[in-house]
C-alpha cells in the first residue's frame, strides 16, 4: 500500500507543478488561471471568457492571428484561452466541447477539416455558444450553425501571385505546392489559375501536394526539380512551403532560375523577399483577421445584426515594398 | 484478490486527480462534463482494449490508427456508392461489413505472420500501417469525404445519445468493454493468451494451439480498430484519410498505465480501462484548467513515465 501511497503523492506533485508552469506562457497562448477568478459566463458585460481552436499553433500567421483576436477582447476587459488542434479533427472536436461545457461566451475556430465540424457546430447550438470561423470557411450547409467566417481574400490572393508572375516570367514553366485538404488554400490555387487563363504562355507542369510546411515542401521540391529540367517558376500555396521550395533549390544551386511566389506575407516570407529568393507574397494580415472576428463576436454578442462572409484585405508584397511591411520588433 | 489490490492505485489516482482538477476548475465534476469526458475517451479506449490483448500475448500493433482511417474511408465510399441519397437499412449493413472485412484482412494476416514467421510484430504492423495509410489515401485523392447528411443511422453511431442522455459511443465502448473482460478472464482463450505471454515455449509444449489464439488475439485487435474507426468517422461527419495518426501511441499509453506487463502475460482489461480514463482526465482537465498545449505534453509524458515505474518496481 506504500507504493500506492507514493504513485498518489507524485501524480499529484505533477498536477501541482502544471499550474506553475503555466505562469511562464508565451504572450501568444494564454493560459487562464484558476477558474475561481473567472465570471460568471454570460451575465457580466466584463471579463467574459471566449475560446479559439487552431488547427496548428505551429505556423506564425495563427499565432498571430491568435494574438489579433486576444488584442481586442483585452481591450473590452475579455480572456481568451487558445487551443491547439495539432492537424488532429478528433482533438478539435474535444477541445471544442471541452470549450462548450466550459460555457465560454464564443468560440472562433479554425477548421482543421473545413467540412467535418458538424457535430461540434450542432453541439454549440444545443449550448447556445456563437461560433465565428476564421481564416477558412465551413461547407455551405453548415453556414447557418455560424455567425460568420472572417477570412482573407484568398482568391484574390491567388490572382496576385499569378499577376506578379506574370509580369517577371510571362513564358513560366511552373510547378504547384497545394494543401489541398485545406479550402484557403483551394481558393488561392483557383484564383491563381483563373488568372493564369489570361497568360495562355505560361504553362502548369504539375501540381503536387506539400502538406503547407517547409519540411513537406523540401524533398517534393527535389524531385520536381530533377522531373522537369525546365522549370522556371513555383506557385507555393504559403510562406512556410516557399521556404522549403528556397532550400531545395539553394541545395541544388538552381535558386537563380526559378521564380517564386507565395501568399502570407510573414516576416520569414518578407525577408527571404529582401535577400532576393522569394519574388513575392500576397500578404494576408492574421492579427487583423484576428481583431476583426473578434469586433464581429462582439457585435453579436451585443444583439447586432453581422454579414455572414467577412473578407480581409490582402496584399501583394515584393522587393519593392517589403520594407514597409518589415515589422520592427 | 491480488488484481484488486493492483487497481486501488489506479483508481485512487483517478479520484485525486478528478479532486484536483474540481478545485482547478469549479465545473469539472458535473455530469454533463463527466458525462462529456466518457464520450472522449471512448475511441481510444476501445483501441486500447483491443491493445490490451495482442500486448497481453508480447506483441504489438503499430497499425490501429492507420486502420481507423482506413475502415473509415472503406465504409463511407461504400456507404455512398451503394445507397446514394437514401437511406436502406441493408445498404447500411453492407458498408460497416465491408469496413469490418477489411479491418479483418489486416488482423488474420498479422495474427499468421506473427505465429508463423520469426518477423517481429513491431515490424509487421510497422508495415501495415504504412500499407493501410496508403489505401486510405487512395480514396478520393486523399481528400476528407464528407457523409450525406441523409445517413441518419450512420451518423447516429457517433452522435446519437441512448434515451437521449447516454451517448452511442460510451454504450458501445462499455458493451466491448464487458465483452472483452469476459473473453480474457472467464474463458479458456483467456487463460490460453496469459500462457502465450507469459512463456511461449511452454505454451507450445502444454498444447496450446498458438496459431489460432495469436491469429485471434489481432484478428481481435483490429476488429476493436474497426469499430473505433466507425465511431471516428461519424462523429467528424466525414471519413478522413489522414486521421487517426499517433492514435496507436495513444492507446498503447493507456494500455501501460493500466499496468500491463510490456512484455507480456500479465495485464487485465478493467486497468486498460482505467488507465484510458486517466488518460482522458489529464487531457481534459489540462485542457479545460487553458494549461498551454506544450505543457500537456509533458504531463501526460510524466504521468506515463511515473506510472509505468512504480508498476515495474511492484513486480520486480
Amino acid at each position: 500500500m506504500n507504493k500506492a501511497l507514493r504513485f498518489l503523492i507524485s501524480s499529484s506533485l505533477l498536477l501541482l507543478f502544471a499550474p506553475l508552469l503555466s505562469g511562464c506562457n508565451d504572450s501568444s497562448a494564454p493560459g487562464t488561471g484558476p477558474g475561481p477568478a473567472q465570471a460568471e459566463g454570460n451575465t457580466a458585460p466584463e471579463g467574459r471568457l471566449f475560446g479559439a481552436s487552431f488547427q496548428t499553433l505551429n505556423n506564425p500567421f495563427f499565432v498571430d492571428l491568435g494574438k489579433g483576436l486576444q488584442k481586442e477582447l483585452a481591450a473590452h476587459g475579455d480572456e481568451l484561452i487558445i487551443l491547439d488542434a495539432q492537424f488532429n479533427s478528433l482533438k478539435q472536436k474535444n477541445d471544442l466541447s471541452d470549450l462548450i461545457l466550459k460555457d465560454v461566451a464564443g468560440i472562433f475556430v479554425n477548421p482543421v477539416n473545413w467540412e467535418g465540424l458538424k457535430g461540434s457546430l450542432l453541439e454549440a447550438q444545443r449550448k447556445n455558444v456563437p461560433i465565428i470561423i476564421v481564416d477558412a470557411p465551413v461547407k455551405e450547409s453548415d453556414e447557418e450553425l455560424i455567425v460568420c467566417t472572417v477570412a482573407s481574400d484568398n482568391v484574390r490572393a491567388g490572382q496576385l501571385a499569378a499577376g506578379a508572375l506574370a509580369k517577371v516570367n510571362p513564358k513560366a514553366k511552373l510547378v504547384v505546392l497545394h494543401l489541398s485538404v485545406n479550402k484557403a488554400c483551394i481558393d488561392r490555387v483557383a484564383g491563381f489559375k483563373e488568372t493564369l487563363q489570361k497568360y495562355p504562355e505560361m504553362e502548369i507542369l504539375d501540381v503536387q501536394e506539400a502538406k503547407g510546411t517547409t519540411e513537406g515542401a523540401r524533398p517534393v521540391m527535389r524531385d520536381l526539380i530533377g522531373r522537369y529540367p525546365d522549370l522556371n517558376a513555383v506557385f507555393a500555396i504559403n510562406d512556410p512551403n516557399a521556404l522549403g521550395v528556397i532550400s531545395a533549390l539553394d541545395s541544388a544551386n538552381k535558386l537563380d532560375d526559378v521564380t517564386i511566389v507565395t501568399v502570407d506575407g510573414s516576416q520569414a516570407g518578407i525577408k527571404a523577399i529582401q535577400a532576393g529568393k522569394l519574388y513575392s507574397t500576397s500578404a494576408q494580415f492574421p492579427k487583423e483577421i484576428g481583431k476583426i472576428a473578434a469586433e464581429k463576436m462582439l457585435a453579436h454578442l451585443n444583439g447586432e445584426p453581422v454579414e455572414k462572409d467577412v473578407k480581409v484585405r490582402v496584399e501583394l508584397i515584393t522587393a519593392e515594398n517589403a520594407e514597409q511591411h518589415l515589422e520592427a520588433d | 484478490m491480488k488484481v484488486v489490490k493492483q487497481m486501488v492505485p489506479l483508481l485512487a489516482a483517478i479520484i485525486i486527480l478528478l479532486l484536483l482538477f474540481r478545485i482547478w476548475v469549479p465545473s469539472f465534476l458535473t455530469p454533463e462534463n463527466m458525462l462529456n469526458l466518457t464520450q472522449q475517451i471512448s475511441v481510444n479506449t476501445i483501441l486500447a482494449l483491443g491493445m490490451t490483448l495482442v500486448i497481453l500475448v508480447g506483441g504489438i500493433d503499430l497499425s490501429v490508427g492507420a486502420m481507423v482511417a482506413l475502415v473509415g474511408t472503406t465504409t463511407v465510399y461504400c456507404l455512398t456508392a451503394l445507397s446514394g441519397d437514401t437511406q436502406d437499412p441493408f445498404m447500411l449493413l453492407t458498408a460497416i461489413l465491408a469496413g469490418l472485412g477489411v479491418a479483418s484482412l489486416f488482423g488474420i494476416f498479422h495474427g499468421i505472420a506473427a505465429a508463423k514467421t520469426a518477423m517481429p510484430p513491431f515490424i509487421i504492423t510497422l508495415a501495415s500501417m504504412l500499407i493501410a495509410r496508403g489505401c486510405a489515401l487512395r480514396f478520393n485523392s486523399g481528400l476528407p469525404m464528407p457523409i450525406k447528411d441523409e445517413q441518419t443511422w450512420f451518423l447516429a453511431i457517433g452522435n446519437g445519445r441512448l434515451f437521449d442522455v447516454v451517448p452511442y459511443p460510451v454504450v458501445i465502448m462499455l458493451s466491448l468493454f464487458l465483452l472483452m473482460a469476459l473473453l480474457l478472464h472467464r474463458t479458456r482463450f483467456g487463460q490460453h493468451v496469459y500462457a502465450l505471454g507469459g512463456n511461449r515455449e511452454a505454451a507450445l509444449y502444454t498444447g496450446i494451439p498458438i496459431v489460432r489464439v495469436e491469429i485471434t488475439v489481432y484478428l481481435l485487435c483490429s476488429l476493436m480498430a474497426g469499430v473505433a474507426g466507425m465511431i471516428h468517422t461519424s462523429q467528424l461527419y466525414s471519413a478522413e484519410p489522414g486521421s487517426g495518426e499517433m492514435f496507436e501511441l495513444t492507446a498503447i499509453a493507456a494500455v501501460v498505465v493500466g499496468g500491463t506487463s510490456f512484455t507480456g502475460g500479465r495485464g487485465t482489461m478493467f486497468g486498460t480501462m482505467l488507465g484510458a480514463v486517466i488518460i482522458g482526465i489529464l487531457d481534459k482537465g489540462l485542457n479545460q484548467a487553458g494549461v498551454h498545449y506544450s505543457l500537456q505534453y509533458i504531463v501526460k509524458g510524466a504521468v506515463i513515465l511515473v506510472a509505468v515505474y512504480l508498476d515495474v518496481r511492484r513486480n520486480r
